[in-house]
């Protein structure tokens, strides 16, 4: 029997594989869109792992937000008796400014500042031009800068290209004079944040010092690298050193877990592109359905000769069953070519778009870009479940299938005649096919397998499944109610328009399944679409027309009042504001200490096992507060409980008043009180309001804000945010700089828009997958025209015979795809509205707005493809002479 | 052999019912060469086909060598129909994706035969077709695609053969070359044989005739006369060509 039905399955192939061809490219683009994204996830996911050390900088990492304290110190020195290595590398944000400021190019720009020392990098390699070592190049310099001993810097090249400047030349930083003596292609343990201030400048801790930025207050983050010996685990150290080193709320991390945020981000991004994959490869599995149902369709009378010659219907179910699983299999291992050119194809795009270092640092520069088997296995099998899945539906129908029909077909069924009764729900459930009922339901639960094995997550996948399933039954119920209102209204008068909406609505047209691949397709790309551009929309167009141009940021409080005098002078602004701020961490919430960071392994366990709202509160309880002390509630901000303190109202202890969504994650409420330690020195504070904030103002908003008079004498910065005209922008920035070399400027304008970028390429990625979902869908479209084609070449040539011309025929056809698409177009803009409306109330908080231009663009481009599609697949019967065709008949 | 009891068929044919086959009544015994005759529309075809078991009627029995294929279910008699029936077309119904041997080795091969490649081709030689072997069916004429369909049908060596009218779509010459065949089957290996026919001739030529109209048995009748004897050694005579060929084969052995 298996020989027979190998046989006969190869057979079937072997004459029908030009009806398959859509079916193998349905599957193979799923397949393909697949596996390209988990070949990269994968890449990703390894680099990550193998270059662990080199992405944190060492084996371990202590962070502060202050400098060091001598304890800790004392601390980090008696590592090296045990021969644990150490390095020093302060990051901060501060102004470059040229030192000769005529030539061209930009006076003042924001840099990324990374103090380093000689050791570093411990882990990891850094690649520098010219390639020396680093020391060397950073540090002091014989010859002088017109007049004072100064260091080297490395730079990026951007800044090189922003400034106008070139290695050798110099350039001011704080205090301090610098030479560029090189520039930095890639460091191993910056992020591979696409997101960044301004370009790197590289030099050393004593260069930092002789600029004399780091003040108290400043806003810096101090990284101690630990390197350890092999004998050493770092994992005893790690808990250790949290212990000692609480004092200075100092976080430590070893480089096992400080990627799993990097790869969670990761892991996210090809999840969601992973799940985009499927839905392209399930829209092609309504393609296979259709063109299996097709296929079944036209063998109705091979079915009945087998069946007549001694075949039962298992046998007939196996053997096309067994021809879709191997059209199946090649179409799996065409995608997983196409997959394999992706992925192959990745770093050329990912140069063009977007930054080169990015792809150094994961790796696909160096020759990195390999092909691992786990994700080429799995796309296989998903290609080749999913096509199982797809064909057993309309395989079933084989069963029905009578040797009868083969010397009766003039009769319509051979069932008995129905009783007049009334048909009672029992006996239509009795009635029902126990078979299909137990197929359905196993399809149902394959599929919902194949979505939870690719989202890697089981609420993720079944929420999944649900989606797509519920996308289905609306399109599906909306196209069927559509067709149901076409028939109702009197037939168009037009012989070429009645012709269309005649083939739309005839029995048997595969309009339902056309608009169910076409609206899911429209309905991802539209939605990407729309989330990206009310993204876009709130950080760019929805600006507060009153919003800050400037941020200077690490004013020091001698240096508020000529602030505000310079200010006052450039901007025309009479008040400009300076907020004071304070960098503290919760000690303690309600007497009770709030735990910082695990000190052992059990609690390391049960963190990392907590559910995301645990790790939120989590989140909330470790952060670092920036306060500050006013006397009046700011603008935007609204009390929801409690009051606001009077002016000069006696206080009898320092009251806070606490942001509302802050209050509910630690749990307190008005008259709580909270321990804030405030670089190093208690403070406790009875909670006297919770106050609600628009974030979304763009001003300086605060978690926490204290009475004025609490903090007195805590080391404090000043805030300065200020609105200028565009062509201020400059010349104030430079002005700034001149005056105050430690403050730095950050322009809103760059921050948003280098915001927008990431978007910009982030939703790039996500479009380029989700084309796939499209491609599928005009794909199912064009299966569902091929299996259509004998009947239109029939009418269209009959239609001939009868003098219609090649044109009426041609506008006939072009109305019918029209429509298609415009109901396809119609209900994937609909839901992909729906859709963005729950993505962006849910995901991101942001209400939805009505993007017209995008519905607009989404819906014409869709009705524009299926013309072309529809065109491509049929234009072929335009040319035929009638009479060969009806010789046929 | 076969016996039908009681055998009626309404069917639902645009919202009404319609009676194809009333009450019929007939026993046909082993070797026996029977023709059912009758105008269009008077049930021939369709009481065939429930000798063959591709349908089941609305009520009644049939019986083939003493098993009740009305109540038989469907893949059961499926099997069944491999083993004891072969079944002749009108219009040849091969299939059109298989060469003319792949149609011939699909019965064989479902049987699970080990060598229905080899049996096939003996079979299409004993039809006269060995040089067509691996032509599809749209590349052969009507004669030979019934030639094909011959042998598909007597390639399980059934013990009954049902043909629905096997000439009709065939010019004279080659329609009287099918009945050779399907004579020289039942001379040779004596196999039932039941056609359906609107040509009286073939229907003189069968042992016995079964007339319907409207649904109804109106007549059974064996027609003794000479033309039988005639046909009969006709077919002798004329199946001479067969015979040689047979030993090559061996049909049905």
């Amino acid at each position: 029997m298996t020989g027979f039905l190998v046989k006969m399955a190869w057979r079937e192939t072997r004459a029908a594989w030009r009806h398959f061809l859509y079916f193998l490219v349905c599957i193979a683009i799923g397949v393909g869109a697949l596996t390209g994204v988990s070949l990269f996830g994968t890449q990703v996911e390894r680099t990550v792992t193998k270059e662990a050390r080199g992405l944190l900088g060492g084996d371990l990492e202590i962070r502060l937000s202050r400098p060091m304290s001598s304890q800790g110190q004392e601390v980090l020195d008696s590592l090296g008796e045990r021969g644990i290595e150490h390095t020093h590398v302060s990051e901060l944000v501060a102004m470059a400014a040229r030192a000769d400021p005529v030539s061209g190019g930009q006076p003042t720009q924001i840099v990324e500042l990374k103090a380093v020392e000689a050791q570093y990098p411990l882990y990891g390699s850094l690649r520098i031009e010219p390639d020396t070592k680093l020391g060397e190049l950073l540090r002091q310099q014989d010859q002088d800068c017109s007049g004072h001993a100064c260091f080297g810097v490395v730079v990026q090249e951007s800044l090189l290209i922003r400034m106008g400047l070139s290695v050798g030349d110099w350039l001011k930083i704080g205090q301090a004079q610098f030479v560029i003596k090189g520039v930095v292609r890639t460091e191993p343990d910056r992020m591979a944040n696409a997101f960044s201030l301004g370009p790197r400048v590289l030099m050393s801790q004593e260069g930092l010092r002789s600029a004399e930025l780091v003040k108290i207050g400043s806003r810096v983050r101090e990284r101690f690298l630990l390197k350890l010996p092999s004998i050493i685990p770092p994992d005893p150290l790690l808990y250790e050193l949290r212990g000692r080193l609480a004092p200075d709320s100092a976080r430590v991390s070893s480089y096992r877990e400080a990627q799993p945020q990097l790869k969670q981000s990761l892991e996210q991004l090809t999840r969601y592109l992973g799940l985009i994959g499927l839905t392209a490869l399930f829209v092609g599995g309504l393609g296979v359905a259709t063109s299996v149902h097709a296929f079944v369709r036209e063998k109705l009378n091979t079915i009945a000769i087998l069946k007549t010659v001694g075949a039962d219907s298992q046998t007939i179910v196996l053997t096309y069953g067994l021809q879709a699983l191997m059209l199946g299999l090649v179409g799996s291992l065409v995608g997983l070519l196409i997959g394999i050119v992706l992925h192959l194809g990745l770093p050329w795009v990912i140069a063009a778009v977007m930054a080169s270092d990015l792809l150094d640092q994961l790796g696909f520069a160096n020759g990195g870009m390999g092909l691992s088997l786990p994700p080429l296995l799995k796309g296989l099998a998903l290609g080749m479940l999913s096509t199982l899945l797809f064909t057993l539906w309309p395989l079933l129908t084989i069963r029905e299938v009578k040797p009868a029909r083969i010397f009766r077909r003039e009769v319509a069924s051979s069932a008995p005649m129905p009783s007049s009764e009334r048909t009672r729900w029992w006996s239509s459930w009795r009635d029902l096919d126990r078979i299909k009922l137990v197929v359905a339901i196993g399809i149902g639960l394959g599929l919902a397998l194949l979505s939870i094995w690719q989202a890697g997550a089981w609420r993720v996948g079944l929420l999944f499944i649900l989606a797509f399933a519920g996308a289905v039954l609306l399109l599906g119920t909306s196209a069927h109610i559509a067709l149901l209102a076409v028939k109702k209204w009197p037939r168009p008068e037009q012989l070429a328009l009645r012709q269309a909406v005649g083939n739309v609505i005839r029995p048997g047209s595969q309009a339902v399944s056309i608009t169910i691949a076409i609206g899911i397709g429209v309905m991802v790309v539209t939605t990407v679409s729309l989330v990206e551009r009310s993204l876009l929309a709130q950080v760019g167009e929805n600006r507060p027309t009153d919003s800050p141009t400037f941020f200077f940021i690490d004013i020091q409080p001698d240096q508020a009042d000529g602030m505000v005098s310079l200010l006052r002078q450039r901007s025309g602004d009479p008040t400009p504001q300076l907020t004071p701020l304070v960098r503290s961490r919760l000690s303690a919430v309600k007497d009770e200490p709030v735990k910082f960071e695990p000190t052992s392994e059990e609690d390391e366990q049960r963190e990392t096992s907590a559910q995301k709202e645990e790790r939120r509160r989590k989140w909330f309880q470790t952060r670092e507060y920036v306060l500050t002390f006013l006397q009046d509630l700011p603008k935007d901000n609204k009390v929801v409980q409690g009051e606001w303190w009077k002016p000069g109202q006696a206080l009898s202890k320092p009251l806070i008043s606490i942001e509302e969504d802050a209050a509910k994650q630690l749990g307190v409420t008005v008259g709580d009180t909270i321990e804030l330690d405030i670089q190093g020195a208690p403070i406790t504070g009875e909670i006297s309001s919770i106050r609600s904030v628009e974030w979304g103002n763009l001003s300086t908003n605060f978690f926490m804000i204290v009475s004025p008079g609490a903090l007195e004498g805590a080391p404090h910065t000043y805030v300065a945010t200020v609105r200028v005209a565009p062509s201020e922008e400059v010349p104030l920035q430079q002005a700034v700089v001149a005056s105050f070399p430690n403050v730095t400027a950050i322009n809103i304008g760059d921050v948003l828009d280098s915001f927008a970028r990431v978007l910009d390429r982030l939703s790039l990625a996500i479009r380029a997958v989700a084309l796939f979902c499209v491609l599928s869908g005009v794909l199912v479209m064009a299966a569902a025209l091929a299996a259509t084609r004998y009947r239109r070449l029939y009418e269209s040539v009959i239609l001939k015979a009868l003098g219609a011309t090649r044109g009426v025929i041609a506008r006939s056809f072009a109305l019918e795809y029209a429509m298609l698409g415009a109901l396809g177009g119609l209900l994937g803009i609909a839901l992909a509205s729906a859709l963005s409306w729950v993505v962006l109330e849910t995901v991101f908080d942001l209400s939805w707005n009505l993007h017209a231009g995008v519905l607009a663009m989404g819906f014409v481009a869709t009705v524009t493809l299926t013309l072309v599609v529809g065109f491509l697949s049929t234009y072929r019967i335009l040319g035929q002479p009638p009479l060969a065709v009806l010789r046929q008949e | 052999m076969i016996t039908v009891t009681d055998v009626s068929m309404v069917l639902a044919a645009g919202g009404r019912s319609v009676t194809i086959l009333d009450r019929i009544n007939f026993e046909i015994s082993a070797k026996q060469t029977v023709a059912i005759v009758g105008p269009s529309g008077s049930g021939k075809s369709t009481l065939l086909g429930l000798m063959a078991g591709l349908d089941r009627p609305s009520s009644g029995s049939i019986h083939l060598d003493g098993t009740d294929i009305t109540t038989m279910a469907e893949s059961r008699m499926a099997r069944f129909r491999r083993e004891k029936v072969g079944y002749i077309f009108q219009s040849f119904h091969l299939i059109p994706t298989l060469t003319a041997i792949e149609n011939v080795a699909v019965p064989l091969e479902l049987s699970g035969e080990s060598r229905a490649g080899d049996r096939a081709a003996d079979l299409l030689s004993a039809v006269g077709l060995s040089d067509r072997m691996g032509h599809y069916p749209v590349q052969l004429s009507g004669g030979e695609q019934q030639r094909v369909a011959v042998a598909r049908a007597f390639a399980c060596r059934p013990p009954i053969l049902l043909a629905d009218e096997p000439t009709g779509n065939l010019d004279s010459a080659t329609g009287s070359h099918i009945v050779e065949l399907l004579l020289a089957l039942h001379r040779d290996h004596g196999t039932t044989l039941v056609l359906v026919t609107h040509d009286t001739t073939l229907a003189s030529s069968m042992q016995r005739v079964l007339s319907l109209r409207d649904g109804r048995l109106e007549s059974d009748s064996m027609p003794s006369n000479s033309s039988f004897v005639d046909d009969m050694s006709t077919d002798s005579r004329k199946s001479n060509r067969l015979s040689s060929t047979e030993s090559a084969f061996q049909f049905g052995s």
